[in-house]
């Protein structure tokens, strides 16, 4: 009745056996020296200055949404790294697959990747930038700013947050322990069928993938409950609906978007689930199975999540580009109209994935006017940007230049993607480079916000500013490359090159594949512009202690509080009079009105809950992928019993003192730069006020 | 956070349960479904009528559910619980009409013809036939 | 606003008395958002089933119209609709702050849900014993998947209900528990509506 399993089974260790290393693969060896080292690298300073303690008081333990957000961040750039590396493993292979006489190095015919290790990179590459660093990249910002910016002192149900985000690294850890300890999925990050069913795919590959996406999607849905009670019930007295800042608005679509969604992605992998461990039938090739099903249920989440990620990157463009050409945002009422309706249309378009799939004129008809009908309300928000930076006064700092990029990209990205729209043009370029061109220009919009973002903000959580200087090569060498890969990549897509190729038949590619092997010279550089900004930001950091309002055009709320932002965001709730509160103050003269006096609040608790969750999400986890049982029904009860037991043991949280408020705001470092928090504006006469109050 | 002072059963949310709703809730779900296999088991309409009526006696039960059992309305207490309701209704009717139309569609456009594929519908004749 | 820009006067930049919010209404906005995206994970599985109810999704095997049982199916409609019942009336009980009635609505509610299961499980046996099982072909795998799901939540519910009548005798009617006693009954109303869909779309149907 349950399908037979093939390789050796063993009641304690499952499918598990010690062939499963691969400690004869030389790349695998590579990645593990390097991962070795990375690890040491941060291991050994923490073991060194005994900061464990520390460590697990303030961090592991924490539920302070600020702190979240930044793990959140540093979890998808190290994701966003290894994906990266995945990248530059694809172009490199492909560059050197080249044609029936190109060479064959360590175990390939040609190039150096044998076809089934190719196809694991490319498998993984997807799933790890778009679950695993995009996905936590916003989520992260979201998760820092939008409390900030409605004036809250944290999220609605800060644990649950802590235990999202633990679910969503438990998630990357079983996609990074693909590396290590058996082989990755060989489908594709979208698990095309019926190659993931377990006669096609017998190994624990893509068992890693499925619980690896269904873990992480589970905390990605509790964040998005999360955001919209903390948006809905947890605004500061005086913020009204149209007075809210567009990221938050936009936060809010995105998280509506996906409490929607995910669940349909959750039953397409059950499904799937199901029949390679049960044996069901739902999507193979015999026994009344569909085929098709799993690739519409996928796609039914599948296109509302391009919308997940890119929503909050349009809400970034929207804060970023106001802030640097010192105007209110164009149209603001037009900009949420927009953002929902994308929301809402998003729903109705998910077949443009599979027009070849065959379902007919009238169906394709359907989907191709819903799809094409998206990209007005993008248009509209594309021309509001445009009227924002219209006789501003723009200043072109590393997150404008990042937001200006993208910008770009969505307008190339936005037109191929209309192209692909008509059900003709899309049966010619269907599965060739042509749509990887258009989807990277996309997703590559999401990542220039993204780097946008966290240099907007770095200064306002952190306290210092990053290196200008070392930030705009960054940003320069990121965007040749970026130029360089993806205008060869679209040219190859109109000769003929389809997606997923290991070894490439067609000698007429080789100029353009050399192109887009400079272009991931150039991002490679951007890897080392990156870390040398990190650190020399972090080596000046007291020479650039940032004030209140670091960039000195900022408008919306977050900026009103100190730098770093103190655990508890605002010493008094503030009373918000306008939309672009910031501003407003500004041009009242009370940006720098400190509340005359202070009164007790209420914090959340630390609680080590969270992370015994994702201790035990990833035993089960790793259990199911091993089919190791015992292991899986013991985490299984571990959950269920930690949040039986918190439920009876409902930490309410502790106060702080009147006093104690006091002492805190008056203390050095806040202490010392309080006074100077606001002499960084030079011309108050200059500020625009927002439309709205 | 909390209002360790106020006593939680006053709380609005609490005390909106009513008995009457609960049993009018109760009885016109037992009522409307009874009904509907009333319907099925004497079998008293063509199959397309039936499958139309019973879908809106099910609508109707859950109609009295959401309004007699949840209690929805548009109250400061469950004004968003109504609004996400509605936004989420259509999401849930494409989701599952949406793809029930296509692979219908598909089911005409690749099966082969005179296959008994879907007893009780008839084929529609495309261009290529 | 504007008037008091134009006086001169600036309204005040600072709210205290603010630190306190509704906690149990957060908390039953936040378990009605998850509600949804149940809502929504049935969605997915009702579309499921709507592509492999065909007959040649049967394989070859039992159809729709051989294996459901509609008049059968009820007696699980009543059991559940009528558990949902007692459960309301549990909370009815705890509007006016009676503690034994609520633990007796809550009893009550359990054992009902626990004869649901017991139906269903043995619906499911009597399919087992004449050789329809989940393996077959899609249809079934289909049918099974979307029964069982719902089942799922019920005996999840069972144990939560279990765990709130423990917290009732043991801590009283907090604010805590009263907040998780909301919560469980808009879970436990939400499997009502959601075997109404499944009996009208599954049982009725098939028997069309």
């Amino acid at each position: 009745m349950f399908p037979h399993l093939q390789g050796p089974y063993s009641f304690l260790f499952g499918r598990f056996t010690l062939d499963a290393i691969p400690y004869a693969n030389p790349i695998i060896q590579f990645a593990f020296a390097f991962s070795a080292v990375a690890a040491l690298l941060i291991v050994v300073p923490v073991l060194y200055y005994k900061k464990i303690p520390y460590l697990f008081r303030e961090w592991l333990t924490t539920v302070d949404h600020k702190k979240i957000g930044i793990m959140y961040i540093i979890l998808g750039l190290v994701m966003m790294f290894r994906g990266f590396v995945d990248g530059m493993m694809i172009r490199t292979q492909q560059v050197m697959a080249d044609g029936p006489n190109s060479a064959g190095h360590l175990e390939a015919t040609h190039g150096y990747l044998p076809p089934s290790h190719f196809d694991q990179i490319y498998s993984s590459h997807g799933t790890l930038m778009i679950i695993f660093a995009a996905t936590p990249i916003l989520t992260g910002l979201g998760n820092i700013i939008v409390p900030l910016q409605i004036g809250a002192r944290d999220m609605a149900f800060p644990t649950m947050n802590a235990i999202s985000l633990w679910l969503t690294a438990v998630g990357a850890m079983l996609v990074m322990a693909s590396l290590f300890i058996g082989d990755f999925s060989t489908a594709g990050w979208v698990g095309l069928i019926p190659l993931t069913e377990l006669d096609f795919s017998p190994s624990t590959g893509v068992d890693y993938w499925m619980w690896a996406i269904q873990i992480s999607s589970v905390g990605t849905t509790l964040n998005a409950i999360n955001v919209i009670a903390t948006i809905v019930a947890m605004r500061a007295p005086g913020m009204r609906w149209d007075r809210l800042p567009i990221f938050t608005w936009t936060t809010l679509s995105t998280s509506i978007i996906g409490l929607t969604s995910f669940p349909i992605l959750g039953v397409a992998l059950a499904l799937l689930g199901a029949d390679r461990y049960l044996g069901t039938h739902f999507y193979t090739a015999g026994h009344g199975g569909d085929l098709m099903l799993y690739t519409n249920l996928f796609w039914i989440w599948g296109h509302p999540e391009v919308y997940f990620l890119v929503l909050p990157a349009f809400g970034i463009l929207s804060e970023v580009v106001p802030a640097f050409s010192e105007k209110p945002l164009f149209g603001y009422i037009t900009m949420v109209a927009a953002t929902f309706a994308i929301a809402g249309i998003s729903w109705l378009v998910w077949l443009h994935h599979f027009f070849t799939m065959g379902a007919g004129p009238k169906v394709n008809s359907f989907f191709s006017v819903a799809t094409m009908v998206v990209g007005i309300p993008t248009g509209v928000k594309v021309f509001n940007w445009l009227f924002t930076l219209y006789r501003g006064r723009i200043t072109f700092a590393t997150p404008m230049l990042w937001a200006c990029g993208g910008l770009f990209l969505l307008l190339i990205g936005g037109l191929t993607g209309m192209m692909l729209a008509i059900p003709a043009i899309n049966y010619t370029v269907h599965n060739s480079v042509f749509v990887i061109a258009h989807f990277h220009c996309m997703v590559l919009l999401i990542v220039y916000a993204a780097f946008a973002a966290v240099s907007f903000w770095f200064p306002k959580v952190f306290g210092f500013s990053l290196d200008e200087r070392s930030g705009k090569y960054f940003f320069w060498t990121f965007a040749l490359g970026t130029i360089l890969v993806f205008t060869a990549m679209f040219g190859l897509g109109f000769m003929g090159e389809t997606r997923r190729l290991d070894y490439l038949y067609n000698t007429k590619w080789f100029p353009a594949l050399v192109i887009e092997e400079v272009g991931i010279g150039f991002y490679t550089l951007s890897c080392v512009f990156f870390f040398y900004m990190l650190y020399v930001s972090i080596r000046d950091r007291a020479k650039n202690i940032a004030s209140s309002d670091p960039w000195g055009t900022a408008r919306t709320l977050e900026w009103l509080t100190h730098s770093p932002v103190p655990f508890y965001n605002f010493a008094v709730t503030p009373q918000v009079s306008s939309r672009d509160e910031l501003t407003y103050r500004y041009l009242n003269n009370a940006a720098a009105t400190a509340p005359a006096h202070y009164e007790a609040i209420h914090m959340p608790k630390n609680t080590p809950v969270p992370i015994i969750i994702g201790a035990f999400a990833f035993g089960f986890g790793f259990g199911l992928t091993w089919r190791i049982w015992w292991l899986t029904g013991l985490s299984l009860l571990g959950i269920i019993a930690v949040v039986i037991y918190r439920s009876f043991n409902r930490d309410d949280g502790y106060h702080l003192s009147a006093e104690t408020m006091a002492e805190l705001e008056s203390r050095p470092p806040l202490g010392v730069i309080a006074e100077s928090q606001f002499l960084s504006r030079s011309d108050p006469h200059h500020l625009i006020p927002a439309k709205v109050h | 956070m909390s209002e360790p002072e106020t006593n939680p059963i006053l709380h609005g949310e609490v005390q909106q349960a009513s008995l009457l709703g609960y049993t009018a809730g109760f009885f016109a779900t037992l009522a409307l479904l009874g009904a509907a296999l009333l319907l099925t088991e004497f079998h008293v309409m063509p199959p397309t009528y039936l499958l139309g009526s019973i879908a809106g006696l099910a609508l109707l039960a859950l109609l009295c559910q959401t309004f007699l059992s949840f209690g929805l309305d548009i109250t400061r207490h469950n004004i968003w619980k109504s609004v996400s309701l509605v936004l989420t209704i259509p999401l849930f009717i494409l989701t599952i009409g949406l793809t029930v139309w296509m692979f219908q569609q598909l089911a005409i456009n690749t099966m082969i013809p005179g296959a008994n594929i879907m007893p009780g519908m008839t084929m529609q004749p495309t261009m290529l036939q | 606003m504007d008037d008091q820009r134009v006086r001169g006067e600036l309204p005040p930049l600072w709210n205290y008395g603010h630190e306190t919010h509704d906690m149990i209404a957060t908390k039953t906005l936040g378990f009605w958002l998850y509600m949804l995206s149940d809502a929504l994970l049935f969605a997915g599985l009702f579309a499921a089933y709507g592509v492999l109810d065909h007959s040649m999704n049967a394989a070859g095997g039992p159809t729709e119209a051989q294996i459901v049982h509609p008049v059968a199916a009820f007696w699980q409609t009543i059991a559940v609709v009528t558990s949902v019942f007692c459960y309301s009336l549990a909370t009815v009980a705890l509007k006016h702050g009676y503690r034994q009635l609520v633990v007796l609505g809550i009893l009550a509610a359990m054992l009902l849900g626990a004869v649901f299961i017991a139906l269903e499980i043995a619906d499911f046996a009597d399919l087992y014993a004449h050789g329809a099982t989940p393996q077959v072909s899609g249809f079934l795998s289909a049918y099974f998947v979307l029964i069982a799901t719902h089942g799922l939540h019920m005996a999840f519910g069972l144990l939560w209900l279990f765990v709130m009548l423990i917290q009732v005798i043991r801590l009283g009617l907090t604010a805590p528990v009263v907040a998780q006693l909301l919560n469980l009954r808009l879970f436990w109303q939400f499997q009502s509506a959601v075997w109404v869909c499944v009996y009208v779309f599954v049982y009725l149907k098939g028997a069309i």
